[in-house]
C-alpha cells in the first residue's frame, strides 16, 4: 500500500491556480522530497493532504484514508506527523506545555529522546523562542508519538548548518527504522541527501517525478573558475560543459595596493573597508599581472576530467556548487511548463 | 477528550482572575457610593430620575434609584453586566478560533487527531473559566458588599440574576464565536462581535414600546430584565431558554461554518 497517493489534485483559488491535476505517489518507507521554487504550490498539496482545505477537484489518501474525509483523515492522523512550513505555538506557555497538550492527544512514547536529539528550551516561554527553538519544538512534536509517516513543510529552512546536519542524519536514521516522509524544499541541495526520490512542481504543475540520482545526474553542478591569462570558453569544450561563458578583464597589478593605501584619508576610510581588504589579502590567491579571465557554466560531467582540464592553468578562484533548482527548471524544462 | 479544553481554560486563568477582580472591584465601588447618594437625596432620590434623558434612562434600565435593588439592577447590572461583561463574552468568543487561524496555530491543532468540531467545541468550553470565576465571585461580594453598607438584597435575587444571565452571556460568547470563524482576523472578529451586540443593546432599548418592538427580538438583552429579578424577585425562565436555544443555535453554526472552511 502506498503511503500517500495523490490523484488530480486540483486547487482553484480563483486568481491562481495553486495545483493543477496534480498526481504522484510516496511508497511506503520512501523519504520523498517535494521541490519547487517559492509560490509553486507545495504548501497547497500538503495543506490539502492534512485536510486543512479541500481541493477544488482530485484528492487523495494518506496511509489508506482519504483525505477528503474528515472522520477516516482523523483515523489516519494518530500515525501522521507534521511539521508546518512555519509552525507557531501558543506564546504564553512552555514549550513542555505545548509538548504535553499535544501527548495527550495522540501520545509520546519518543518524546525523552527527541527532546535530547534537538534540544529545544523546553521550560522557557515560547515567546523567548527563536525561530530556530520554534523549529526545533515543531520537530520534537511532528515526531514524538512515533508516526509512521510523518508530512514536514520546508524544514530545513530556519535551522543553522549545524541543526540541519543534525536533522539529515535523523532522518536517515528513521528511514532505516521504516519511516515513511513526504517533505518539501525549495532547495534541491537541504534534502538531496535524504531524499531517495523527488516530485519537481511548478506553477501547480508536476513537472516531473525521479530518483534523486538522476536527478541529481542531470542538474550537475555550477561551476566558477577564474584562471590567469585568457582563456576562450572553448578551452572547456568537454563533455558535460553546458553554457560556459567566458570574460576576461585585465586584472591588476601587483603594485595597485599599496598605492591606493598610503593615498587613502585615514577619515575616509571605514573599519568594514580596512577588514575587507585586510581578509582578502589573507586569502588571496597568487598575484598575477596580467588579464585574468572568469569562467561559469554548468557541468554535468566527471569532476576529474574537469580538473585535468584546469590543471596546468593558474587556478585563482573556484566553485563548484550544486545548480540551484531555478537553473535545472531553464535547463531541462525551458520557460514553458512542459 | 476535554484535552484542548483544559488546556485553553488553564490559559485563561490569569485573564478570567483580572476581569474578576475589576469587576468585583466595579461592584464595591458602586454599592460603597450608595449611602451617601441615597442619603443626601433621600425621599427626592427618583426626581433625579426626570432629569436623565428617557432615551438614556430605558438604554440602561434606571427604573428606580430609591431602592440598592433598583441602583444594583440599572448601574451595576444593565451596564456592567450586560453590556461591559457581554461584550468581554463576545470578544473572548470572538478571538477562540480567528487568533489560531490568524497566527497561523490552527495548522498544529489541526494536525492533531481531533475533528474540527471537536476544537471549536471545546474551545468554547474553555470559556467556562471566566463565565464561572464571575458568576461565583461579584454575587458574593454583593450580597456581602450590601448587608456591610446597610442595604441588604436578598441573595436569592442576587444568585437568581447571576445564574439568568448564564446563558445570556454564552450567547453573547456564541456570537463572537461565529464572527471568529467567520473572519480569519481577530482583530475583525472582535469588532464585529463587539459591534454587533452594542447595536442590538441600544437598538433594543430604541425600538421597545415602539411600532419596531418585534426588531428587538434578536436582541439577547431582551431576554434579560435585572429590574424584575431584583426588584421585583420575577425569574423569567423562559428568556432564559430562548438565550440558552440561540447560545446551541450559535454554537451548531459555527461548527457547521468551520468544518467547511478552507484554513489559509
Amino acid at each position: 500500500m502506498a503511503a500517500l497517493e495523490i490523484e488530480g489534485l486540483t486547487k482553484d483559488y480563483g486568481e491562481v491556480l495553486a495545483n493543477d491535476d496534480v498526481t504522484f505517489t510516496v511508497e511506503e518507507g520512501e523519504v520523498f522530497g517535494y521541490l519547487g521554487p517559492n509560490g509553486a504550490g507545495k504548501t497547497t498539496t500538503i495543506r490539502t493532504v492534512m485536510g486543512f482545505q479541500s481541493p477544488t477537484s482530485g484528492g487523495g489518501t494518506v496511509l489508506g484514508h482519504d483525505v477528503t474525509d474528515e472522520a477516516d483523515l482523523i483515523a489516519a492522523k494518530r500515525r501522521i506527523g507534521y511539521l508546518p512550513a512555519n509552525p507557531a505555538f501558543d506564546e504564553d506557555v512552555t514549550g513542555r506545555e505545548i509538548l504535553n497538550l499535544h501527548a495527550s492527544i495522540k501520545g509520546d512514547e519518543r518524546r525523552a529522546e527527541l527532546v535530547e536529539t534537538f534540544d529545544p528550551p523546553i521550560d522557557r516561554t515560547v515567546r523567548d523562542y527563536s525561530t530556530g527553538n520554534v523549529q526545533k519544538l515543531g520537530l520534537v512534536q511532528a515526531f514524538m508519538h512515533d508516526p509512521d509517516l510523518v508530512v514536514m513543510d520546508e524544514p530545513t529552512s530556519g535551522l543553522d548548518p549545524l541543526m540541519q546536519r543534525a536533522f539529515n542524519d535523523f532522518v536517515e536514521a528513521e528511514k532505516e527504522r521504516g519511516l515513511t516522509v513526504f517533505l518539501s524544499s525549495h532547495v534541491l541541495s537541504e534534502v538531496r541527501r535524504v531524499c531517495d526520490r523527488v516530485g519537481i512542481i511548478r506553477d501547480g504543475r508536476l513537472v516531473t517525478t525521479e530518483n534523486i540520482e538522476d536527478l541529481l545526474h542531470r542538474t550537475g553542478k555550477f561551476v566558477r573558475v577564474r584562471v590567469a591569462g585568457e582563456v576562450d570558453a572553448a578551452a572547456f569544450d568537454l563533455d558535460g560543459v553546458h553554457d560556459a561563458s567566458c570574460s576576461t578583464t585585465d586584472g591588476r597589478r601587483a603594485d595597485d595596493r599599496p598605492a591606493v593605501d598610503d593615498t587613502a584619508e585615514p577619515d575616509d576610510t571605514t573599519d568594514g573597508a580596512v577588514g575587507g581588504r585586510l581578509g582578502a589579502d589573507a586569502a588571496d590567491p597568487p598575484r598575477v599581472d596580467g588579464p585574468v579571465t572568469e569562467c561559469t557554466f554548468t557541468f554535468t560531467g566527471d569532476v576529474n576530467e574537469l580538473i585535468a582540464v584546469l590543471n596546468g592553468r593558474t587556478v585563482l578562484d573556484l566553485d563548484i556548487e550544486e545548480a540551484p533548482l531555478e537553473e535545472v527548471f531553464m535547463r531541462f524544462y525551458g520557460g514553458s511548463d512542459a | 477528550m476535554l484535552e484542548i479544553a483544559r488546556y485553553e481554560g488553564r490559559n485563561r486563568v490569569r485573564g478570567a482572575a483580572a476581569a474578576t477582580a475589576a469587576l468585583g472591584g466595579f461592584a464595591l465601588l458602586y454599592i460603597f457610593v450608595y449611602p451617601t447618594f441615597a442619603e443626601s437625596l433621600g425621599a427626592d432620590i427618583d426626581q433625579l430620575l426626570e432629569a436623565y434623558p428617557e432615551a438614556l434612562s430605558k438604554a440602561f434600565g434606571v427604573q428606580s434609584l430609591a431602592s440598592m435593588e433598583g441602583y444594583l439592577a440599572s448601574e451595576l447590572y444593565t451596564f456592567g453586566w450586560l453590556l461591559v461583561v457581554g461584550l468581554y463574552f463576545a470578544y473572548a468568543g470572538a478571538s477562540l478560533i480567528a487568533a489560531d487561524v490568524e497566527r497561523e496555530r490552527m495548522d498544529m491543532l489541526l494536525s492533531l487527531p481531533v475533528s474540527r468540531a471537536r476544537v471549536v467545541l471545546e474551545a468554547f468550553a474553555s470559556l467556562a473559566v471566566p463565565l464561572v470565576a464571575l458568576s461565583t465571585v461579584v454575587p458574593a461580594v454583593v450580597v456581602v458588599a450590601t448587608e456591610v453598607v446597610g442595604y441588604p438584597v436578598p441573595a436569592v435575587d442576587v444568585a437568581a440574576i447571576h445564574l439568568l444571565s448564564v446563558p445570556y452571556l454564552t450567547a453573547c460568547a456564541g456570537l463572537g464565536l461565529v464572527a471568529s470563524v467567520v473572519f480569519d482576523r481577530a482583530g475583525i472578529a472582535q469588532r464585529v462581535a463587539a459591534g454587533v451586540l452594542v447595536g442590538l443593546f441600544f437598538a433594543e432599548s430604541i425600538v421597545t414600546d415602539t411600532d419596531f418592538d418585534a426588531v428587538g427580538v434578536v436582541s439577547p438583552t431582551r431576554y434579560l430584565d435585572p429590574n424584575a429579578v431584583l426588584r421585583e424577585s420575577e425569574y423569567a425562565l423562559g428568556d432564559a431558554a430562548v438565550l440558552a436555544v440561540a447560545t446551541l443555535a450559535l454554537v451548531a453554526l459555527a461548527v457547521a461554518l468551520f468544518r467547511r472552511k478552507d484554513i489559509e
